[in-house]
């Protein structure tokens, strides 16, 4: 049963996915598991230097050696973004597939194909590169100073050119209110600095490609990507190969976070190779070459709230610099993202916003996980904390007292995607959260002494549910489904929408077998690729479920109608009147007319049946346009004990609340939440990769020895973990459903830090929270 | 060079490269490519196969190595066409996202259900802090491993 009543027969039941066997027997076959006869395989020269010009390069001695060799002059100098989730007014386009003027450690510049491994090493290692060496800049703040080094001279909005001043890649300022008076009329007025690291996704599969040219000049393409028709959309812009010859495969995901929303480099690179070589390309990056591949974006902010004595929020000014690294993958749309964030926590009567976005001579950053929200969140939910201590008010009432709620304008993606709330059970999940984790009984923060500390921290979130909105906006958000009813009662389902693991897309048969009244085993999930799916953007903004699943939904809806015209037609009775319901021993739905004895037929006899009488296939094909992005909410309860001698801290329970709206995979949406948990962890105590100012290099090299992320021996025990859910109904949403796979992350963080905080009596303004850290500011307390 | 050695029950004998990798002779030239590449230098723990009963990374191993030894990986596992009780228990428990670390996990639970059958939580994710996964926060793993061991108790 679902809050509006409704009781569904497939959905909220605890099923085993379909993908489940192939995963469990080592059967499942991601990107670098695909191999071609006769393919090559190739290697990538890149940059040693942070900053540097290519004033030579020589390839005679690895062409020598019989391989395909590439350099910038060998593709077309077209340069783009490799993201195309946004229209092109909002973005900007500072990449080429190789370059000769590398802005970062690691950036390609040549690459190579041979027939082994071996062979292409030592052809890569024979080419000779004469580097001017040009000074870097690491630090974002220094970057925007006049006078030092400028990385990009002009750069392309959409097709325009524009010039780069100051290393400033973009800018967005917005508004609302009267601030200033706004400020006047607090009793409080707090004003600080945040920072966040620069984190690595870390995702467990490597950037991967197997390019394979086909007799019409096309190529087919097996890749680690987010989106097959955004990947396929941007060979075609470099490339100019026709758009239907180029087949890009959808393949499960190895874990990806958001990055592999844009198309990875080593996509384009071994397009290039295979179409030179005239044979099949694999690139398959090593770990080391995968971590100066791209990471998620540090964020400086200064941030002011006003408070009222009452506890209610009266004004806020935000200015974020955010560090992008060398290029530019969504910058622009993130700088939108992060006001829309902040805004949508906590009701502000007036607001300010600069965001400033800085190129550095750093691996790319691109979005990881809740796109900016984890580190928004924890700059908001640290500071509430302090105000409601300033006022002398319960965190947790503060919090209800100003959140963002139902009826409330949501500021989705930021200002150009705006929505009224409509399902919202912020209230519910503080309340029960709060009584799971002993919310009243939590330390006095810094009352406690000895070596051990205990304390209890709240952080409270949310994300969209895709970026769908009532306009268009400046960000492309639809998807589509295609459905075929085949002779034996099976349905085949078709979607280009990846699965990054979180069982999007079986929560698309799900919605499928409740929709048409069939049992779920009937519903398969076929293979697919660009050339037989309709266009869905990319499985990114928690909107897989949501989105797709709408997707999923109207395609049900319209091949249930065709189905239940033929059945009235066979049955002679009216097709508004039957009905479909499943029958398990028959492994099929059955189409039959309420009441009436005799009146029925599989949908697997119907289907034969419109063979033979040649009636024609039963099929739909949907593209949808969500016209809202619902927000999920989510809160996180952790209580962490801190060791004073060592500064290690350790989670000892957790408890978990979210709005989803209606929950479909139960398992595995318990799931979403324990691994956001880990990498919000990560995220607050663990994760960062600071650069080595002598080389301009990452300082661990790209080794993920010195890289940690939270093992099982660091995560609380199983009963230590609750997670509940607050069910309410989106009425946008399929069946009721919203996203869940960001906000699932989004304020772990920041119950980490403020149950930290809570511990100690020391807040902390920058992350990760290492030993260090907490170290130096437990001796400066005293 | 020549080797010879039994691999998920059958005996095979292949010619391998001096310092070709376990990892790469399985993937590459075997076909088996349940054992994943995630970093090539033994801290991830995808790479995970049983020699001679034992977890190593396949990754940090040499194919003349396993030369008369026994193999087993992720493909080998479970009898007559039947799941074995920890993969039955990874798909129940919703132990699988991604599933890119899953064959590793699967197969360090494995070594260590058959080292002490009735661990511990803490043992648990102790023996497995070597396979990291980044979807799950290793809950429902910890989960699965237990209900596996709970099964085989029940069996025996």
């Amino acid at each position: 049963m679902s809050m509006s009543g409704k009781s569904f027969r497939v959905l909220g039941e605890r099923t085993a996915r379909k993908d489940g066997l192939a995963r469990v027997r080592g059967l499942e076959r991601y990107a670098s598991d695909y191999y071609l006869r006769n393919m090559l395989h190739a290697r990538v020269l890149k940059s040693p230097y942070p900053h540097a010009r290519v004033r030579s390069i020589d390839v005679s001695e690895a062409e020598g050696l019989g391989a395909t060799v590439i350099t910038f002059r060998d593709i077309p100098r077209v340069r783009f973004c490799p993201r195309l989730v946004s229209t092109p007014e909002a973005t900007y386009k500072d990449w080429l597939v190789l370059t000769d003027r590398p802005l970062y450690v690691g950036e390609p510049i040549a690459a190579v194909a041979a027939e082994s491994e071996e062979e292409a090493q030592r052809a890569l290692e024979s080419i000779r590169v004469e580097y001017e060496v040009l000074e870097p800049i690491l630090d974002p703040l220094d970057s925007m100073r006049p006078g030092g080094p400028q990385l990009h001279e002009t750069i392309l909005l959409g097709d325009e050119e524009v010039r780069v001043e100051g290393n400033l890649a973009c800018r967005l300022e917005v508004a609302e209110g009267d601030v200033e008076k706004g400020f006047g009329e607090a009793d409080v007025v707090l004003e600080r600095e945040y920072r966040t690291s620069r984190r690595y996704h870390s995702q467990l599969e490597v950037k991967s490609a197997l390019v394979n040219p086909e007799p019409d000049g096309g190529v087919s393409i097996w890749c680690t990507t987010q989106t097959i028709h955004n990947t396929r959309l941007l060979i075609h812009e470099i490339f100019g190969i026709p758009t239907s010859r180029i087949r890009v495969y959808r393949l499960p995901l190895g874990g990806s976070f958001g990055s592999s929303i844009h198309t990875n480099l080593v996509v384009p690179i071994a397009v290039a190779l295979a179409l030179k070589a005239g044979r099949p390309v694999k690139l398959a990056y090593t770990r080391e070459e995968d971590m100066h591949d791209h990471s998620s974006y540090q964020m400086i902010f200064r941030l002011k709230l006003g408070a009222k004595r009452d506890g209610r929020l009266t004004a806020g000014e935000l200015d974020m610099v955010m560090d992008i690294g060398a290029h530019q993958v969504q910058a622009y749309p993130l700088l939108g993202c992060v006001v829309g964030w902040w805004v949508s926590l906590y009701k502000l009567p007036s607001k300010r916003y600069r965001g400033r976005a800085i190129y550095t001579n750093k691996v790319p950053s691109c979005a990881m996980r809740g796109y900016g929200n984890p580190q928004t969140t924890w700059m908001v939910e640290s500071m509430v904390d302090e105000l409601a201590e300033a006022v002398g008010m319960d965190p947790l009432e503060f919090r209800l007292k100003n959140y963002v709620g139902k009826g409330d304008i949501f500021w989705g993606q930021g200002p150009t995607v705006k929505s009224v709330i409509e399902s919202c059970g912020v209230e519910e999940i503080l309340r029960r959260g709060a009584e799971l984790i002993g919310w009243d009984k939590r330390p006095k923060p810094g009352e406690q002494r000895g070596r051990y500390r205990r304390g209890i921290g709240l952080g409270r979130g949310f994300h969209t549910s895709s970026a769908g909105a009532a306009v268009p906006g400046t960000v492309v958000d639809y998807s589509g489904a295609i459905l075929k009813v085949n002779e034996d009662g099976t349905i085949d389902y078709i979607t280009a929408m990846v699965d990054q693991g979180g069982g999007s897309l079986e929560a698309h048969a799900k919605i499928i077998a409740e929709e048409l009244g069939v049992p779920l085993e009937v519903v398969n999930i076929v293979a697919a690729d660009t050339q037989t799916t309709l266009y869905d953007v990319c499985t990114h903004a928690s909107r897989g479920v949501y989105a797709g699943g709408g997707a999923a939904l109207r395609a049900a809806r319209e091949v249930k109608g065709k189905l239940l015209e033929l059945a009235a037609r066979v049955l002679d009775a009216y097709p508004h009147a039957l009905e479909i319901r499943p029958d398990e021993e028959l492994g099929q739905g059955i189409i039959y007319a309420r009441g009436v004895e005799g009146k029925e037929i599989t949908i697997g006899d119907l289907t034969t049946m419109a063979r033979h009488k040649n009636w024609g296939t039963i099929a739909s094909a949907v593209s949808f346009r969500p016209g809202s992005c619902p927000p999920h909410f989510t809160a996180f309860f952790a209580e962490v004990e801190v060791d004073t001698s060592t500064g290690r801290v350790r989670p000892v329970r957790v408890v978990a609340g979210a709005d989803i709206g209606t929950v479909i995979n139960p398992d595995l949406a318990e799931g979403q939440i324990h691994g956001g948990f880990a990498m919000g962890w990560g995220l607050a105590v663990l994760e960062d990769t600071p650069y080595d100012p002598e080389t301009g290099d990452l300082l661990c090299r790209g080794y993920i020895t010195d890289y940690k992320v939270p093992t099982a021996a660091d995560m609380p025990d199983v009963e230590d973990f609750k997670v509940f859910f607050v069910e309410t109904h989106e009425p946008t949403g399929p069946f009721g459903a919203k996203g869940l796979g960001e906000a699932a992350k989004n304020p772990a963080a920041a119950a980490v830090a403020n149950a930290i905080s809570n511990a100690l009596g020391v807040r902390f303004y920058e992350l990760p929270i290492t030993p260090d850290r907490i170290l130096k500011a437990l001796r400066e307390k005293g | 060079m020549r080797i010879e050695f039994t691999l998920n029950g059958r005996r095979r004998r292949v010619d391998v490269e001096p310092n070709q990798l376990l990892l790469n002779l399985l993937r590459d030239e075997l076909g088996l490519t349940g054992a994943k590449y995630g970093c090539g230098i033994g801290v991830c723990g995808a790479c995970t196969v049983l020699l001679d009963g034992e977890p190593v990374l396949s990754c940090l191993i040499l194919a003349v190595e396993v030369d008369g030894k026994t193999v087993e990986t992720i493909e080998g596992l479970g009898e007559g066409g039947r799941l074995d009780p920890l993969q039955e228990a990874f798909i129940e428990t919703g132990a699988i996202q991604c599933g890119f670390c899953t064959p590793g996990f699967i197969m360090a639970a494995k070594a260590l259900l058959e080292e002490n059958p009735e661990p511990t939580e803490r043992e648990i994710r102790e023996y497995l802090k070597g396979n990291l996964c980044r979807c799950t926060g290793y809950v429902n793993i910890v989960k699965a491993v237990k209900l596996a061991a709970e099964r085989a108790k029940y069996l025996t």
